[in-house]
């Protein structure tokens, strides 16, 4: 039996359709401008194909964080561990997904945005798988499934064998708002493997697990660092591959610059990148796309600006990432802020995948 | 104006063309992997027969095929030469395109071609048993048939991706009464070490041969059989070519450009080395041979010219070729018979010395190919021809830029019927076009293999 958390933020995605690009703090406005709760119904949507699953057994909140969406699913028996009040906020996400984890919950399938994903995410960590079903206005972390129907599809198909790392991403809404688009890593989850269930069995070509294919990126870098090189190392588990290779301690979340396999600065800023390359005539950048729409630059790694990659040189960005991942993206995007630099790339990049293996991918404009 | 261009049963080359005789100086010869000194004949008797062995230095010009096996190449022989009229007027060019179907054969594909012969010397050498090694199946299972008709036990190890996802390909071997092995397999020592570091590998190509000589090494009455890369396994394929020199001669044409596919490199020798011959003769100065390979697996046109082992567990001899290193294992792209660290020493040097020439492309690019082709001709090729009907096409759009009215001649090497897989996942939008990041790795290392 596979228990089974549901948390659904209702007023997600309320913003978005009234142009308010992020519903948290302005479900009033969202709702005076005529917005309607949408989340229930995406949410109504993946349960209905787990309906007919005897396997799974659900907990999850009052009314409309979750009890009316199994019921009007057909699905009985789930037990409801916490009750709200008033308007829902961040702080009864939380609370809802520390009564679940007490309770023993495997996996706890949330239904909103980037915003609900940390508020779960804030309890989950990385211990405890989380899915998104797709309701939000903005939706760049990794942890979400390609539609309601798909979330369900993972649902049934989750086990500790087929889970994997994502990122979580912080967007600031103020700034978002405002027009530009501030992102940091927030966190790394675990969730369930989407490309396995996108790529069918039919596939003729084997499908490397996550952590061997890290370990064979890892492994090739490994092979080409030249000595005397800087090296400035992107956030992310693949990275952080090479760095375990290396033994160095690698910030998860941060940019670390290394030289002759030994760290020279952890958790960087631009200021000291810059101050470091400045002293450094041969700089390298190795990083992973990040986030669920595979951002090579401009999201959760703005410490490496347009002015750092212009100093460096666009020929010397060593961009990595495992097939898996790879398969999830299509398209690769580039938005270093600087239009002219990002039109540099062309459009195609080479992606190191494997032990001397890479893919060719396209860069979406 | 013809379509199929036919030879009649008798006229069949009966002598394999031996491209060895007619090179400026002789190849550099095979070194043993413990010694590093030129190995002889008695270093290689514990796995293959002495007239292969003779056959594998020999600097002949031409070598009789025997009668017997002459009896069963009848079976498909002479295959047929197509002139692509319809794959012409959709591409608007001026050049003509031939092409040789090779996948008329029991197993559909060219390598029958060795696998006969092969067979028929092993059973002759009285052995009992032939085992080898096949990465997406086409070997094994031409192999399987050729065993059977000789009457010999066949142990074939299967790459393990392969296997499991090539179903069909594994069927036809047991049809044939082949015994079929995921490797690696804990049969042999070069498998089991290899599990015991990774129990989730899914194999490939260089680990299967270690397994298949190691079995071949350590079993009396068994011998070992290569389908690619060897200088035997090239002459055989010979047959292929001379038939084209023949079938273009009855409609009074000769061609400009020769192309081949390349793996290990064998289809491609078939269909190139006799009019490479032609070229270093000075009969045919011009003659533009060009061999294609997979951008994931670039050994002609990335790799390095050295010597290296065949193997990734270092047992076979040493070989002076292009390699990308025999510790590379290239991604698992569709076209599984191209995926080969190494290639045919005599291959290499003729594109060491300019006699030929490599180009390469991306999988979606081959299969993009694969498509016009199947819906002008008709034939859905093997993903491994895909990349020749690539390099025919690109010659053909070349022509029509400068229109010059070439004659293009390429090798259809296989049929894609259990394939299909890959073509839907061409149709998904699914196909990844890996590629081989040499910058890096040349920088870095400077050489690329290091032998220990």
């Amino acid at each position: 039996m596979k228990r089974i958390g549901l948390i659904i933020n209702p007023v997600a995605g309320m913003g978005g359709s009234v142009g308010l690009k992020g519903t948290d703090g302005n479900v009033e406005e969202a709702r005076r401008r005529g917005a309607v709760p949408r989340a229930t119904e995406r949410a109504k949507i993946a349960l209905a194909h787990l309906a007919k699953s005897t396997d799974l057994a659900f907990v999850t909140c009052s009314g409309a964080m979750g009890e009316d969406a199994l019921k009007e699913a057909g699905i009985a028996g789930y037990r409801v561990l916490y009750h709200y009040t008033g308007e829902s906020s961040p702080e009864d996400t939380r609370k809802a997904v520390r009564a679940f984890l007490e309770n023993g919950t495997d996996l706890v399938l949330f239904c909103g945005g980037d915003g609900t994903a940390r508020d779960v995410f804030d309890v989950c960590g990385s211990d405890v798988p989380l899915l998104g079903i797709p309701a939000g206005v903005k939706m760049y972390s990794a942890v979400f499934a390609i539609d309601p129907a798909s979330a369900a599809d993972l649902v049934l198909a989750c086990d500790r064998h087929h889970l994997r790392d994502a990122e979580v991403m912080d967007v600031d809404e103020n700034a978002y708002r405002a027009g530009t688009l501030k992102t940091r890593l927030y966190g790394i989850a675990r969730t369930p493997a989407l490309a396995g269930k996108i790529q069918a069995a039919k596939q003729v070509y084997e499908e490397q697990d996550e952590e061997r294919a890290k370990a064979a990126i890892a492994q090739f870098i490994d092979e080409i660092l030249l000595q005397g090189t800087l090296y400035i190392i992107g956030a992310g588990t693949t990275t952080e591959a090479i760095a375990r290779r290396l033994s160095i301690k690698k910030t998860l979340l941060g940019v670390d610059a290394i030289r002759n396999r030994r760290l020279v600065a952890a958790d960087c800023d631009e200021k000291t990148l810059l101050a470091l390359v400045e002293k450094s005539p041969d700089t390298r950048v190795i990083l992973s796309p990040i986030g669920a729409q595979g951002f090579i630059l401009g999201r959760g790694n703005q410490q490496i600006s347009a002015r750092i990659v212009r100093r460096i040189g666009i020929k010397n960005l060593i961009v990595i990432a495992t097939p898996h991942k790879l398969a999830q993206t299509p398209h690769l995007y580039i938005d270093s802020g600087d239009a002219a630099l990002d039109r540099e790339f062309g459009d195609s990049i080479q992606v190191i995948s494997g032990y001397r293996i890479a893919q060719r991918k396209k860069i979406h404009r | 104006m013809k379509t199929k261009i036919l030879l009649e049963e008798e006229q069949m080359p009966k002598k394999w063309y031996n491209v060895q005789a007619d090179l400026p100086s002789p190849l550099d010869p095979p070194l043993h992997p413990a010694t590093q000194k030129p190995v002889g004949p008695d270093d290689l008797k514990a796995i293959f027969p002495m007239e292969l062995i003779r056959q594998e230095v020999t600097t002949d010009r031409y070598i009789d095929i025997p009668e017997e096996v002459q009896d069963v190449l009848h079976l498909w022989r002479p295959s047929p030469l197509y002139r692509a009229h319809r794959l012409e007027k959709f591409l608007k060019t001026p050049a003509k395109i031939y092409y040789k179907w090779e996948g008329v054969s029991p197993a559909g594909s060219h390598k029958p071609n060795t696998a006969i012969p092969q067979a028929y010397y092993n059973m002759n050498a009285g052995m009992e048993r032939i085992a080898t090694e096949t990465g997406a199946g086409q070997w094994g299972s031409a192999l399987a048939f050729a065993t059977m008709l000789y009457d010999l036990e066949c142990t074939i190890y299967m790459v393990r991706s392969s296997y499991s996802q090539k179903p069909y390909r594994k069927s036809m071997m047991h049809v044939w009464g082949a015994e079929c092995i995921p490797s690696p397999s804990t049969k042999t020592n070069a498998g089991k070490a290899v599990l015991e570091k990774d129990p989730d590998t899914p194999g490939a190509l260089g680990i299967a041969i270690s397994e298949a000589v190691e079995d071949a090494a350590t079993h009396a009455n068994t011998n070992y059989a290569l389908g690619s890369v060897l200088n035997h396994v090239c002459l055989h394929q010979t047959i292929i070519g001379q038939e084209c020199r023949e079938q273009l001669a009855m409609v009074d044409d000769y061609p400009d450009v020769v192309i081949g596919c390349v793996g290990g490199g064998s289809n491609f020798a078939g269909i190139s080395f006799p009019f490479a011959g032609d070229k270093m003769s000075g009969k045919h100065k011009d003659i533009d041979i060009i061999g294609i390979e997979p951008a994931s697996c670039p050994t002609l046109t990335k790799g390095l010219y050295t010597y290296d082992f065949g193997d990734v567990a270092g047992l076979t001899p040493l070989l002076k070729m292009f390699t990308l290193g025999h510790d590379f294992v290239p991604p698992a792209m569709h076209a599984g018979g191209l995926r080969y660290h190494g290639d045919s020493p005599i291959v290499s040097r003729l594109v060491h010395d300019g006699v030929m020439r490599a180009v390469s492309c991306h999988q979606s690019e081959a299969f993009d190919a694969a498509q016009t082709f199947a819906r002008t001709e008709g034939i859905i090729v093997a993903p491994e021809t895909s990349h020749a009907v690539r390099a025919a096409i690109d010659e053909a759009l070349k022509c029509k830029k400068t229109g010059e009215d070439k004659t293009i001649l390429f090798n259809c090497s296989g049929h894609g019927n259990f394939d299909m897989s890959a073509y839907d996942a061409f149709y998904a939008g699914q196909l990844v076009d890996y590629e081989y990041p040499d910058e890096l790795i040349r920088e870095a290392i400077g050489r690329i293999p290091k032998i220990q």
